[in-house]
């Protein structure tokens, strides 16, 4: 398939399920909002050493968060209940909780659910307040600038992650301006996140290693340093840099419109922009349950 | 199919105990069913259709009662589900141990409405007697779920050992109100009277000015932004449970701590 002179590979992504949740943070402030978040999501970016994978969904105007403040939805996704479970305790513990101003609020109310201020109330050291609030349960958790407001439990989502494109460019500069610009692009998708810095993996991995006890290494065939090298490269001619896009989404139709818009911001940049083709990440199609077909998605 | 609506035939007559006339008998037998209940009217057991005209009305499922002068004890008592509608007033035990439903009341409600009252809507349009949402006698809790309304004034010792639940009123409310609650959340519009929180364990009442004798046992936790409030006012104002008087908007209040004597860290939170 080519789009505005950009070669869409006939191949697919191949995603896993993965469990989420989506947190509600509130502060003062915009900034303070930033402050929290960025911190809860900060070294979160795959579930090979972070234990879960989170990053903002959108931030949210104080007409639509629970307490009229500035706000901020985060999703959070990881292989099992009770690891998702540990992570939400340690990062809103750690990094929301110690935050100026924050509250913490579950942002989906069905289905099966983890502990979120039911896992830090003890911090309150006995003078933690629960208050139940529209059929919502709340505790009140006393800390040194008032009170951290923080909803009960949260639901759980099956959500989907690993979701990927790669877009491989002329050079380094040209591959940037297109990555952020589906980076842009897929950030007004709702129920999608792109959990690596900036929205972007600049090393994407393969399974296995040469070495004993190292599970993932560096993309090999995606190299453009290694085109050359006995290692079956899959860089073409003209290609100098190749960026990768990973996705996780509450849904499967989530991963698929985040990838359309990703794609879709990228194509739009075109050949004239130096992006010379698309292509995305598998295992031959044998671990992942969803495979994300590009020639479908841009369908 | 719409609801039942029930009128007493003598309205002048003894106080009629409605325990049992629920809108769930509306789903399980109909009209019939409901007609053939016995009741007490005084210490006379007589069948529903001998003490009340029964005429379609209403919305479907519903029971509407239409009490003229009669005094009706225990309306809705223990329901679970569907809507009582009372266009009038309401004798004793209204609503006591509700577990569901909605249960309307036009006018005023006597004593013990939603007492040990478990889930569900209570909403009183006039004022409600004593035990707005307390123990019944003899019996160690109170209120422990559900939300009782009410738009006028409440009398004594309302929410006493109250567990979880709501209880908002917009007028005043009389002594001890709070009384050796355990939990939940009292809101009071108007004024209140003597022993407000007396053994109060936890939860919260809320108030917009201080009480006319600062209660006993309570320290002074000076002032602070209260950010749950914003949620409850948010909740109660969709519901139209909060006061008149309370402020639109601010989460600042004044809280005290208490009841000290019954090493309690209940709170009494006045808002500015």
């Amino acid at each position: 398939m080519q789009r505005n002179g950009v070669h869409i590979e006939d191949t697919f992504a191949e995603a896993f399920p993965m469990l989420g949740t989506r947190l509600i943070v509130t502060a003062d402030t915009p900034v303070w909002v930033q402050a929290a978040v960025l911190s809860m999501t900060g070294f979160a970016t795959s579930v090979i050493a972070c234990g879960c994978e989170a990053a903002v969904e959108r931030l949210l105007p104080p007409e639509e968060t629970p307490d009229a403040r500035p706000g901020a939805a985060v999703l959070l996704f990881a292989m099992s209940k009770a690891e998702l479970a540990k992570q939400v305790a340690r990062r809103v513990g750690q990094c929301v909780m110690t935050s100026p101003g924050s509250a913490c609020y579950a942002g989906l109310s069905e289905g099966p659910t983890i502990p979120l201020g039911n896992a830090l109330r003890y911090f309150g050291d006995g003078w933690q307040i629960s208050k139940r609030i529209g059929g919502r349960r709340y505790w009140r958790i006393p800390v040194m600038d008032g009170e951290f407001l923080c909803e009960a439990t949260t639901a759980l989502v099956d959500g989907v992650g690993g979701g990927n494109f790669i877009l491989l460019a002329a050079d380094r500069h040209a591959g940037l301006v297109a990555a952020q610009a589906a980076v842009m692009a897929i950030r007004e998708v709702p129920g999608a996140i792109l959990p690596f810095p900036g929205g972007v993996v600049r090393s994407g991995s393969k399974i296995g290693a040469k070495y004993k006890g190292q599970i993932a290494s560096t993309n090999t065939a995606f190299c453009p340093t290694l085109r050359t090298a006995p290692v079956a490269s899959l860089v073409p001619d003209g290609v100098e840099s190749i960026l990768e896009l990973v996705i996780d989404g509450v849904s499967a139709e989530a991963v698929a419109a985040a990838m359309r818009a990703g794609i879709g911001a990228v194509v739009a940049l075109g050949a004239a922009a130096g992006v010379v083709s698309v292509t995305a990440g598998n295992y031959g199609g044998k671990l992942g349950r969803y495979q994300f077909r590009l020639h479908e998605v841009m369908a | 199919m719409t609801g039942l609506v029930l009128t007493p035939i003598e309205p002048d007559g003894p106080p009629i105990d409605l325990a049992g006339v629920l809108p769930e008998q509306l789903v399980d037998g109909g009209r019939d069913a409901l007609a053939g209940l016995g009741l007490l009217r005084g210490r006379e057991r007589l069948r529903l259709g001998d003490l009340f005209t029964i005429q379609d009305g209403g919305p479907s499922g519903a029971l509407i009662l239409r009490p003229g002068g009669a005094v009706l004890d225990r309306v809705g008592a223990g329901m679970t589900a569907g809507e009582i509608l009372v266009e009038g007033d309401c004798g004793a035990y209204a609503g006591s141990g509700m577990r569901g439903g909605t249960l309307m009341v036009e006018g005023d409600c006597g004593a013990f409405a939603g007492a040990e009252m478990a889930g569900g809507r209570l909403r009183i349009g006039g004022d409600a007697g004593d035990f707005l949402g307390a123990p019944l006698a003899g019996s160690p809790r109170g209120m422990t779920g559900g939300s009782i309304i009410v738009g006028g004034n409440a009398g004594d010792r309302v929410g006493e050992r109250m567990r979880r639940g709501l209880i908002a009123v917009h007028g005043r409310v009389g002594d001890l109100c709070g009384a050796r609650m355990i939990a939940g959340s009292v809101v009071v519009g108007g004024g209140c009277g003597a022993g407000l929180g007396l053994a109060m364990r936890r939860g919260t009442i809320l108030l917009h000015q201080l009480p006319e004798a600062f209660p006993a046992g309570f320290d002074d936790g000076g002032m602070n932004e209260w950010l749950f409030l914003e949620l409850m006012r948010r909740d109660l104002m969709q519901a139209g449970a909060w006061p008149v008087g309370f402020p639109a908007t601010g989460t600042r209040a004044r809280r005290l701590i208490g009841d000290r004597s019954a090493s309690g860290i209940g709170e009494v939170l006045i808002l500015q």
